[in-house]
């Protein structure tokens, strides 16, 4: 699993021209990799969402949103996309949107999840 | 310009008493000095006290300091503070209030001492006002807390008054134990239909509709369980709404589905291959959400275990705001198990022929009828001589009734 912000980890990223509409950059961040998944540090939940890939052996990009200075408007963002009131976890995969916790423990009981995961290039065998 | 008194009044024994006469009147003068030093309202009757006997004090050393002035001012051996501390003492008692501002007078230390005792008295009120707001804002949040606790109440019709006779069941765990008692005995109904329906030899579409009635069975009383963990989650995540022997096995407020999928394997046989393998995936996804969503509760469970501990540095009632609002987060993972179980069962009839899948929900239902009726032959088993001659017969006759035919459990 690693960790991706604009500023944080010594990770240099391009600064980019479409900051300004918190959708816009939800949908950009979730096609960047194979498996994105939004979550606050302090969400119990969304460790149990991590724990699920990393033990399926996926490895999943994770954007803390309590560490982001707009992470405030991706919440918002991801509260209206999901018409939620929790606004993580969600997880994107190969830039998809599945959902929640529940639907993330739905498709993988019906064995949809897998299949999802290989096509988007995170799983092998 | 109180705190200013034990100061005077501490440089006063050293300067102008002579012999023993000095030692006995300083010591006390210093202990009423060092109490008046702690006190925070100059108002209280305890510094007012104080200040009388500091105002008899003052009267009776006036006259002796008039007279030892000369004495100090011809002897070069005497401190010189004490000489400079002499002048202001001098004054007369209804003079002090101009006497403790005329501050040029007093030395550099004396100065720093007024103003470190002036920050020391002003810090006292301030921690005092601020504890006096903490406890307003909480006898408020207990009040709105009541007031939650009361709507509750009300709620609950059943209970009425006697809240705590019934052993601090709260009216949503009352409401849940119901409603799921009226859901065993629908439970036991649509069982006997599938059993009838199985042995029957029913066509595959109208077993097909048995079995989905039975799915919507189960959607049910995870609806139920949905409403009653907004209630009182404690009830369902300690499971005290099933049996004692089905509580022993419980797992997050119920079944673990992975141990249920092992169960059915070793009663389902014969399975294609194809059967089998999806039925070994799905025990395998299950362990998996399983196992992530015991280690999301585990983390929520240190997290508040480390509020509960707190420190000494920490407020009481912000630490119970803080770990009342970690505990909400219970109810997230009791839906999310819920749901796993939900989608597990709901798995089951895809993967299975349709009289396979009738098969299963009879396993299911069968084997926690068993623990119930464990449960309840458990609670009645002889206890060694206190019991009468007739109970040990008693369990016989029941394990009797156990052994001819599998259905009577169904009735426990």
């Amino acid at each position: 699993m690693h960790y991706q912000g604009d500023y944080y980890w010594g990770y240099y990223m391009p600064t980019r021209s479409i900051g300004s509409d918190p959708m816009e950059r939800v949908v950009k961040l979730a096609s960047e990799k194979a498996v994105v998944i939004f979550s606050l540090s302090s969400c119990c939940m969304c460790h149990a969402v991590k724990r699920l890939f990393c033990g399926m052996g996926v490895n999943p990009t994770v954007y803390e949103l309590d560490q982001d200075p707009r992470g405030k408007d991706l919440e918002t963002a991801l509260m209206r996309l999901l018409g939620n009131s929790q606004p993580v976890p969600v997880v994107f995969i190969g830039g998809k949107l599945i959902g929640a916790m529940d639907r993330v423990m739905a498709s993988h009981i019906n064995g949809t999840l897998v299949p999802l995961l290989k096509e988007a290039g995170a799983l092998w065998l | 310009m109180f705190p200013s008194w034990p100061m005077r009044y501490r440089q006063t024994p050293g300067s102008s008493k002579s012999g023993g006469e000095s030692t006995d009147s300083g010591s006390a003068l210093n202990t009423i000095s060092s109490k008046t030093e702690n006190q925070f309202e100059p108002d209280s009757p305890i510094s007012k006290k104080a200040s009388s006997s500091y105002h008899q004090a003052f009267d009776q050393q006036n006259l002796q300091q008039q007279q030892q002035q000369q004495e100090m001012a011809s002897d070069p051996s005497r401190t010189g503070t004490s000489l400079n501390q002499s002048a202001p003492i001098v004054k007369p008692l209804q003079e002090k209030k101009r006497a403790s501002t005329s501050e040029k007078q007093l030395d550099a230390k004396t100065l720093r001492r007024l103003a470190q005792n002036r920050e020391a008295a002003k810090k006292s009120r301030l921690r005092k006002k601020a504890y006096v707001q903490q406890l307003e804002s909480s006898r408020i949040k207990l009040t709105q807390l009541e007031q939650e606790l009361q709507r509750a109440r009300s709620q609950g019709l059943l209970l009425g008054s006697s809240g705590g006779g019934v052993g601090n069941i709260s009216s949503g765990a009352v409401i849940c134990d119901m409603e799921y008692a009226r859901w065993l005995e629908d439970d036991e109904r649509h069982m006997s239909e599938l059993r009838t329906g199985l042995h029957s030899n029913l066509s595959d579409t109208d077993l097909r509709l048995m079995v989905n009635t039975y799915l919507s069975h189960y959607d049910e009383i995870f609806r139920l369980k949905g409403m009653a963990a907004k209630f009182d989650v404690f009830h369902l995540l300690t499971g005290m709404w099933t049996s004692p022997a089905e509580r022993c096995f419980l797992w997050m407020g119920g079944f673990r589905p992975s141990e249920l999928i092992k169960i059915l394997i070793s009663q389902l046989d014969p399975l294609t291959e194809q059967q089998l393998m999806g039925i070994c995936s799905l025990q395998h996804s299950s362990q998996q959400a399983e196992e992530a969503l015991s280690q999301g509760l585990e983390q929520l469970q240190q997290s508040l275990i480390d509020t509960v501990a707190g420190g000494p540095a920490i407020d009481g009632m912000q630490q119970m705001a803080i770990a009342l609002s970690k505990l909400a987060n219970l109810e997230g993972f009791v839906r999310q198990a819920d749901n796993l179980r939900q989608q597990t069962l709901h798995q089951l009839p895809r993967i299975l022929t349709v009289r396979q899948a009738a098969r299963c929900f009879l396993v299911i239902g069968e084997y926690y009828g068993r623990l119930r009726a464990l449960s309840s032959l458990w609670a009645s088993r002889p206890r060694g001589r206190l019991m009468s001659d007739e109970q040990p017969c008693q369990t016989t006759t029941e394990l009797q009734m156990v052994q001819p035919s599998q259905s009577h459990f169904a009735h426990f």
